[in-house]
């Protein structure tokens, strides 16, 4: 495929997810989190009972949709390859702390564009955040920052977690008294669209995202490091989709104030974002990008994916989420610390220690 | 001809392009084709004569060497997994 070609397909499948994002919310989801990979993980989290926030338990049907419509069209187009062995504790920590930093924000750079496009202002702060982290691991990647190779795995290794999100979607429907489901009116995890309906949306934008490596980190990276800009133009058309839906449901509000599950204090929007924009490069891909590639086979990325769960679990069971109140002084503590390991964990895996 | 070389991190197609400077040409760092590859990492792209092989790697950091041709892409070079 040629660049012009991929830069096209790139930019449809933008237009496409963006314009899902928003219909998502008039499918039921909550306003401006038609899509949040780090607010859906939070919510598997909480359905499985690793936390207990009653406002935010729901397995959502949109993260199984996404690694199987990945897989599915991976193993169509030859490209399931079972790879790990690269750091896998480091990037479960790395996950770790992304989602600190995202619970900090409410939202990963996918809701961020979301945010933005449904007019909540408040995501310029975490945009600007983003970048300036991301910023910060690309001056770490041309340090020589590596998380050392991967290798082949056996099949059934690459499978584990698209198999677990089998799993999950029966648990799903089949709704058993040990799985967790937020009450009507109990906030975010009780709002969402019909089971097959976010299933489908999932697996669309996973076949979409794994087609296109659709990554909202390494749009800004690619463009920085090499001037290439046909990943952000796809993040870019994520936005003028979702915008244009937005004000042609009428889910468009301009402002800062009030926004739908968001808060207004610009310094921890921005700081939560910076630490998920420099773990996201440490990681290789923004947590969307991670959920493609484990249904790609790739165990390292499943590891990841681990760690956004079981710190979303720390967030909500230690008081480290934001709520539209605004940040807790522990999530402050948190995203300092998150930003100094993830710091450390740069330095360590850079070039004088790879020599 | 024109070659891509694809790297395990950014730094080692950065390391790669220095110091094949004077056997290669036009070499340069961009992502990896999405026709090569569904993963989006750092790779080389540079031009050199027909007679152009890569037997090793004592670094350990190139995934793989190969050379464009119409009908796509020839293996000239592929890591071990040990």
């Amino acid at each position: 495929m040629d660049l012009k070609k991929e830069k096209t397909m790139i930019i449809i499948a933008g237009l496409i997810i963006g314009a899902i994002g928003s219909l998502l919310v008039l499918a039921g989801n909550p306003a401006n989190m038609g899509f949040c990979i780090a607010c859906f993980l939070r919510d598997i989290s909480g359905g499985l009972g690793l936390h207990r926030a009653a406002a935010v338990q729901y397995i959502r049907p949109e993260i199984i949709g996404l690694v199987l419509g990945a897989f599915i069209i991976a193993v169509a187009k030859k490209e399931f390859l079972p790879r790990g062995g690269s750091s896998p504790m480091t990037r479960f920590i790395l996950g770790f702390f992304v989602m600190i930093g995202c619970l900090m924000f409410l939202g990963c750079p996918f809701r961020m564009v979301l945010r933005l496009a449904g007019g909540d202002w408040n995501a310029i702060l975490g945009l600007v955040g983003f970048v300036i982290g991301i910023l910060i691991g690309i001056y770490f990647l041309n340090r020589g920052y590596s998380l050392k190779r991967t290798y082949t795995l056996p099949k059934l290794e690459g499978a584990m977690l698209p198999i677990v999100m089998v799993v999950l979607l029966v648990l799903l429907v089949a709704a058993p008294a040990f799985i967790f489901f937020s009450e009507a009116g109990a906030g975010p995890g009780a709002l969402h669209a019909a089971i097959a309906v976010s299933l489908a949306a999932g697996i669309i934008v996973g076949i979409l995202a794994q087609r296109t490596r659709l990554c909202m980190v390494g749009g800004v990276r690619d463009a920085v490091l090499f001037k290439e800009f046909k990943l952000l133009a796809g993040f870019v058309a994520i936005i003028v989709a979702a915008l244009v839906v937005n004000v042609a449901i009428g889910k468009f509000t301009g402002g800062f104030a009030g926004q739908p599950v968001a808060h207004t204090d610009g310094l921890w929007n921005c700081l939560g974002m910076v630490l998920v924009g420099f773990g996201c490069v440490l990681l290789g891909g923004c947590p969307l990008r991670q959920l493609i590639l484990a249904g790609e086979g790739n165990a390292d990325s499943a590891i990841t994916i681990l760690g956004l769960i079981v710190g979303a679990a720390f967030c909500h069971n230690f008081g480290l989420a934001s709520s539209g109140a605004g940040p807790t002084a522990n999530g402050q503590i948190a995203v300092i610390i998150g930003l100094i390991v993830v710091l450390v964990i740069a330095l360590m895996n850079s070039r004088k220690q790879n020599a | 001809m024109v070659y891509i070389a694809t790297f395990y991190s950014h730094f080692g197609a950065i390391r790669f392009k220095k110091e094949y400077a004077g056997k290669i040409e036009k070499a340069k760092l961009m992502p990896v084709p999405r026709d090569l590859s569904s993963s989006c990492g750092t790779c080389v792209g540079f031009e050199a004569d027909e007679s152009f092989t890569f037997t090793s790697d004592p670094r350990g950091e190139i995934e793989q060497v190969v050379r464009s041709t119409d009908n796509g892409y020839v293996v000239l070079f592929k890591a071990k997994e040990d």
